[in-house]
């Protein structure tokens, strides 16, 4: 049973980091406790100033736009990328979609 | 004999780097002679009874929150350990000073390092060359036969069974000197006396194997360089690997002594910080020994080899 249908992630869609989550740094990589589960997470270096950009609500445009500039990508590259990343962060209740206002 | 008459009653000890005054006697613990620091943790008798009623619920034997850390041995004692500065202990029914006493320096000395903010590995650890190195695992995994193994081929041991770490201002994890004596069989008592029909052979045991050291025994705090993780094996070698990635952190936790009490202190973030410190400045590795024969010589060669390894890098 697939509770989350990830594949309607958009660009007007607004996210935003699940609180209870506590992060460090390790060998210069963001690593991630989920208190919730447990677990441990290796965001990488990327993952940790995607991670960083999510700590108050933000459209994945918004957030494309800010990583793009930030490491000198293309867009189409960029969301290449970090979209199936943003997948796997909600498929783990790492962050969540917030209602659009 | 009048002295020692006198200041029977009340002793101050060196333990864990701290000073601790105590009405119960602890024979393994270095005494203060004159005492001028102030005192950092204070060992009290009382009747704890009624506050145990009224915090716990029938069948609990551990209450812990922000603020103390309580538990119930039965027909031993009720333990209370508050803000890393008072332990108190209340027998039930007959006395019995010893196995209060591994309590004391066991669990308690736990909760206390914790309260404190330094973090409690379970494990040995042992002085190379001016610095410290851990030896974790579990119970029974054979860490204080490998620690007196390095002790008799004349290292110093700084702890048996607790592992103390701080961090200086620049972050360098430091281990902490705990008393000058090994124990090997402490590694079987049980946590919290949850299941404290064990506690009698131990007890037995006790006055058989408790080892002083004191001429083998490093006073001051070094910085932690290494930390190897002794697990058992059915293979016929020992064999040492490195141990990598976020597998660092979950074994920091594993043996985090008396891991339970991180969260329920309000201590997962403190905790999950501070190992990463750990991880960022040192290396882990598995040091994996046959089930079937005594290796511990062979161990401690695998280890020498692998600092000597590290230090030529």
């Amino acid at each position: 049973m697939k509770i989350l249908n990830v594949d309607k992630l958009t660009m007007e869609t607004t996210i935003v980091q699940r609180p209870g989550n506590i992060i460090s740094d390790m060998d210069g990589e963001t690593v991630m406790m989920s208190i919730e589960n447990g677990k441990y997470y290796n965001l990488g270096e990327i993952g940790g100033a995607v991670w960083k950009n999510l700590s108050i609500p933000i459209t994945i445009g918004d957030l494309i736009s800010k990583l793009t500039s930030e490491f000198n990508v293309e867009i189409s590259e960029c969301q290449k990328e970090v979209i199936p990343f943003l997948e796997q962060l909600l498929n783990e209740r790492l962050i969540m979609i917030e209602k659009s206002i | 004999m009048n002295t020692m008459e006198t200041v029977a009653n009340e002793v101050i000890y060196k333990a864990f780097g701290f000073s601790v005054r105590s009405k119960i006697s602890f024979p393994e613990l270095l005494i203060v002679e004159n005492n001028s620091d102030s005192i950092d943790i204070e060992i009290e008798l009382k009747d704890l009874s009624n506050l145990w009623l009224e915090l716990s619920d029938s069948k609990s034997t551990l209450v812990m929150n922000e603020m103390l850390v309580m538990f119930k041995v039965a027909d031993t004692a009720i333990f209370l350990i508050e803000k890393g500065k008072r332990i108190t202990v209340s027998p039930i029914n007959q006395y019995k000073e010893d196995i209060i006493r591994l309590y004391l320096l066991g669990s308690c000395m736990g909760a206390v390092l914790m309260q404190r903010g330094i973090l409690p590995l379970h494990g040995s650890a042992v002085a190379i060359n001016g610095k410290a190195y851990a030896i974790i695992g579990d119970s029974g995994a054979g860490k204080s036969t490998l620690a007196s193994a390095f002790l008799h081929k004349g290292y110093q041991l700084l702890t048996d069974d607790v592992i103390g770490i701080y961090f200086t201002k620049e972050n360098e994890p430091m281990v902490i000197p705990s008393y000058p004596q090994q124990k090997l069989w402490q590694n079987s008592l049980d946590e919290f006396g949850i299941n404290n029909r064990e506690l009698r052979p131990i007890y037995q045991r006790e006055t058989k194997f408790a080892i002083p050291i004191k001429n083998q025994f490093s006073s001051i705090p070094l910085p932690l360089s290494g930390l190897f993780e002794l697990v058992i094996t059915e293979k016929e070698d020992v064999e040492l690997k490195q141990i990598e990635g976020l597998y660092r952190l979950q074994t920091l936790l594993i043996h985090t002594y008396r891991n339970l009490l991180i969260k329920n202190l309000g201590l997962t973030n403190w905790h999950f910080t501070n190992s990463t410190k750990i991880v960022n400045q040192i290396n882990m590795y598995q040091l994996q020994r046959p089930k079937k024969k005594f290796t511990a010589n062979e161990l401690v060669l695998q280890i020498l080899s692998c600092i000597k390894k590290e230090n030529e890098r």
